[in-house]
């Protein structure tokens, strides 16, 4: 009996040998295109109302977004991995992924699993040390009209310095964000979040060793961020990024042992947006200096509740791995949001959900205080 | 690499728990090499924020037809079995490094471990279309798991290895490995860990009583290909797909990492998912 072909069944039959070859030359073609190669959705603007509103912001010592959507540490790589499905000259801004002064394996796997609505990592900050970093991107970096801003992290105020001095000057960095709030390293890390003396001190070296602008992300894990965000703006720094992941646990099949390699990993997705607006909403009417928001981002309403409680800009983060178009996405929605209201510049939308008594947040970067 | 909107074709339990599907996707299917890997998104947002990585199982260039194959597991394997004919998901890939054949391999040896199938079930396809012998060793833990031979193409030599001893060799599939050892040109392999693992010690054991690189042949003598390129991986005897949770899959996140002989972690989404079997610290190195 002749079996039935279905679509599973199927195999190449030889007749088909006539397309691999065009095909290859096809894809070979578009191999080194830079520009978006996407079949769906569209990423290009609708070219609506959006077009004439002002999107830029100045987070002060000379860095001004073009837009106020970056992507977040840890989850875009170096800017080059998602190739030619994302253009990333229309995004705001790069985080990279943490960089420490010596090279770093990182934890054991499993690194990452999936816990309800959102997800738990546990990378432990591999990355090949600050010197390959600079020579592996900082001449890529230095091509794209979006700012670069370099993720420094360390186990030693010594570390944080060194690394920043190395990164000053380089052409390709346009920032530095100081992660003083990663929860899966033992030595250094989350340490410095959680004291505001701690912060500070560490926020005022780089301060000095450096003229980059100079980001600092808070930790979710402390009791009141007011006093850190505080001494850290007292420090030197000229913008605040909020919140780095929650620390949590996710169990093995079985319930034998936790998941993770690590056991503890970081919380980060729609589960933790309530947290990081929460600390934003605290943060801003803390601080002078600019709050960048971030935590569970996966559609334009987030950025616009981050706006309400008092960011200036958004990072995504998480939301990058089930859709990488989403923050270019996000950047037209936020210019077609303004338009359809008849603003000209989205910083109209910041801080509508503080206390109106506490006066309007910072939306533009302080100049250096010495 | 590219996102396309794939719509099912077909879906079908083709046994307890596994399912097949069909997408046409005709981009993937022109343009994908045996080894490699789909990201995909269930379309389910509410709580599933990741996408889930499937391997190729097959593609078909003339109709547009990719198949994945996999095993429910959790919630978001199970969401797309409850996809109907015409539903749409959203494909990221192809993603990953391809099995490297060596252009003189006549004699393929290709193993799999259970669900291991789904990553090397089109290498067989590849090889039987280039000219090649295909052996498939399939090991599961009882007849009722073993892969239906109707889903094979007529031209692979098909031997099943059963835990339980209830079809085929009585006991783990890595004890048919020997008997075709010397037979092989190259392995490839794809399941479970530890079966990896055995296979690794019984191809290093190989190299050192059947290699014949440094007997006299003088073509690349001298010449040593970097771990890991292309050139290097088509020269081992022994390519194995390795598995590891996944996050973004395109190398950013660094979440599915192995790690490696020489003491840097590998991205299995990047460097793999197909590495040489030495490349890999099979006792751990962390």
């Amino acid at each position: 009996m002749k079996k039935k072909r279905s679509a599973l069944t199927a195999s190449p039959r030889v007749a088909d040998q006539k397309y691999p070859t065009a095909a290859r030359r096809a894809s070979s073609a578009t191999a080194g295109r830079p520009v978006a190669e996407v079949s769906v959705p569209s990423v290009r603007p609708t070219a609506v109302a959006g077009g004439s509103v002002d999107l830029s912001v100045d987070l002060g010592h000379g860095l001004v977004l073009p837009n106020p959507i970056l992507v977040a540490s840890g989850t875009f790589g170096y800017g080059i991995e998602y190739g030619e499905v994302v253009d990333v000259d229309r995004l705001g801004g790069i985080c990279c992924k943490g960089t420490t002064l010596k090279a770093r394996i990182g934890n054991p796997p499993p690194r990452v699993t999936e816990t309800p609505a959102g997800m738990l990592n546990s990378i432990g900050l591999q990355n090949p040390g600050v010197d390959a970093v600079i020579q592996k991107y900082a001449e890529t970096w230095a091509s794209w009209r979006v700012p670069v801003i370099v993720n420094v992290a360390g186990e030693s105020v010594h570390d944080y310095v060194e690394v920043a001095r190395r990164l000053d000057g380089v052409p390709g960095v346009a920032a530095i964000e100081l992660n003083i709030s990663c929860p899966n390293v033992g030595a250094g890390g989350l340490q410095f979040a959680i004291d505001a003396g701690a912060a500070a001190e560490v926020t005022a070296a780089v301060r000095r060793a450096t003229d980059l602008p100079l980001l600092v992300k808070l930790s979710p894990n402390v009791a009141d961020i007011r006093p850190i965000a505080r001494a850290i703006e007292d420090a030197g720094a000229d913008a605040l990024t909020a919140i780095n992941t929650l620390s949590g646990i996710a169990l093995a099949p079985g319930r034998g042992r936790p998941m993770l390699g690590n056991i503890y990993g970081g919380l980060s997705g729609p589960a933790v947006k309530p947290v990081a607006l929460r600390i934003v909403y605290e943060a801003a009417q803390a601080v002078r200096i600019p709050v960048i928001g971030i935590g569970g981002v996966t559609e334009l309403a987030d950025v616009l509740d981050f706006l309400a409680v008092g960011a200036v800009a958004v990072q995504v983060g998480t939301a990058i791995f089930a859709d990488p178009t989403l923050p270019v996405r996000v950047v037209d929605e936020l210019a077609e949001a303004c338009g359809r209201r008849g603003l000209t510049s989205y910083r109209d939308l910041i801080g509508s959900a503080l206390p109106k008594k506490a006066g309007r947040p910072s939306s533009k970067g302080v100049e250096y205080r010495p | 690499m590219r996102l396309a909107a794939a719509e099912l074709v077909e879906s079908r339990e083709i046994l307890p728990g596994q399912w097949l599907q069909a997408y046409h996707a005709p981009g993937l299917a022109s343009g994908s090499r045996a080894g490699q890997f789909v990201h995909v998104r269930p379309g389910d947002f509410s709580g599933m924020i990741l996408r889930r990585p499937f391997s190729l199982n097959t593609t078909d260039a003339a109709t547009g037809i990719v198949t994945i194959h996999f095993r429910v597991i959790g919630r978001g394997t199970d969401w797309f079995t409850r996809l109907r004919p015409g539903d749409s998901i959203d494909l990221l890939g192809p993603l990953g490094r391809p099995f490297e054949v060596d252009p003189r391999s006549q004699h393929l040896l290709l193993i799999a471990g259970g669900l291991g199938m789904a990553g090397v079930r089109m290498l067989a396809d590849e090889a039987i279309r280039d000219g090649r012998r295909v052996t498939l060793l399939f090991g599961a833990a009882s007849a009722r798991e073993v892969y239906p031979s109707t889903l094979l193409p007529d031209e692979v030599e098909y031997i099943v290895a059963t835990d339980d001893g209830s079809l085929g060799h009585h006991g783990y599939v890595t004890d048919l490995v020997p008997e075709y050892e010397a037979w092989a040109d190259q392995a490839f392999a794809c399941g479970p860990q530890p079966m990896l693992a055995a296979l690794a010690r019984i191809a290093a054991g190989r190299r050192d009583r059947l290699g014949v690189a440094k007997l006299g042949r003088k073509r690349g003598a001298g010449k040593t290909d970097p771990v890991g390129s292309p050139a290097a991986r088509r020269k081992a005897f022994l390519q194995v797909s390795m598995e590891q949770n996944m996050g973004c899959a395109v190398g950013a996140c660094l979440g599915c990492v192995v790690m490696s002989t020489s003491g840097t972690p590998q991205r299995v989404c990047r460097e793999g998912p197909v590495f040489a079997a030495e490349e890999i610290a099979w006792d751990d190195g962390w």
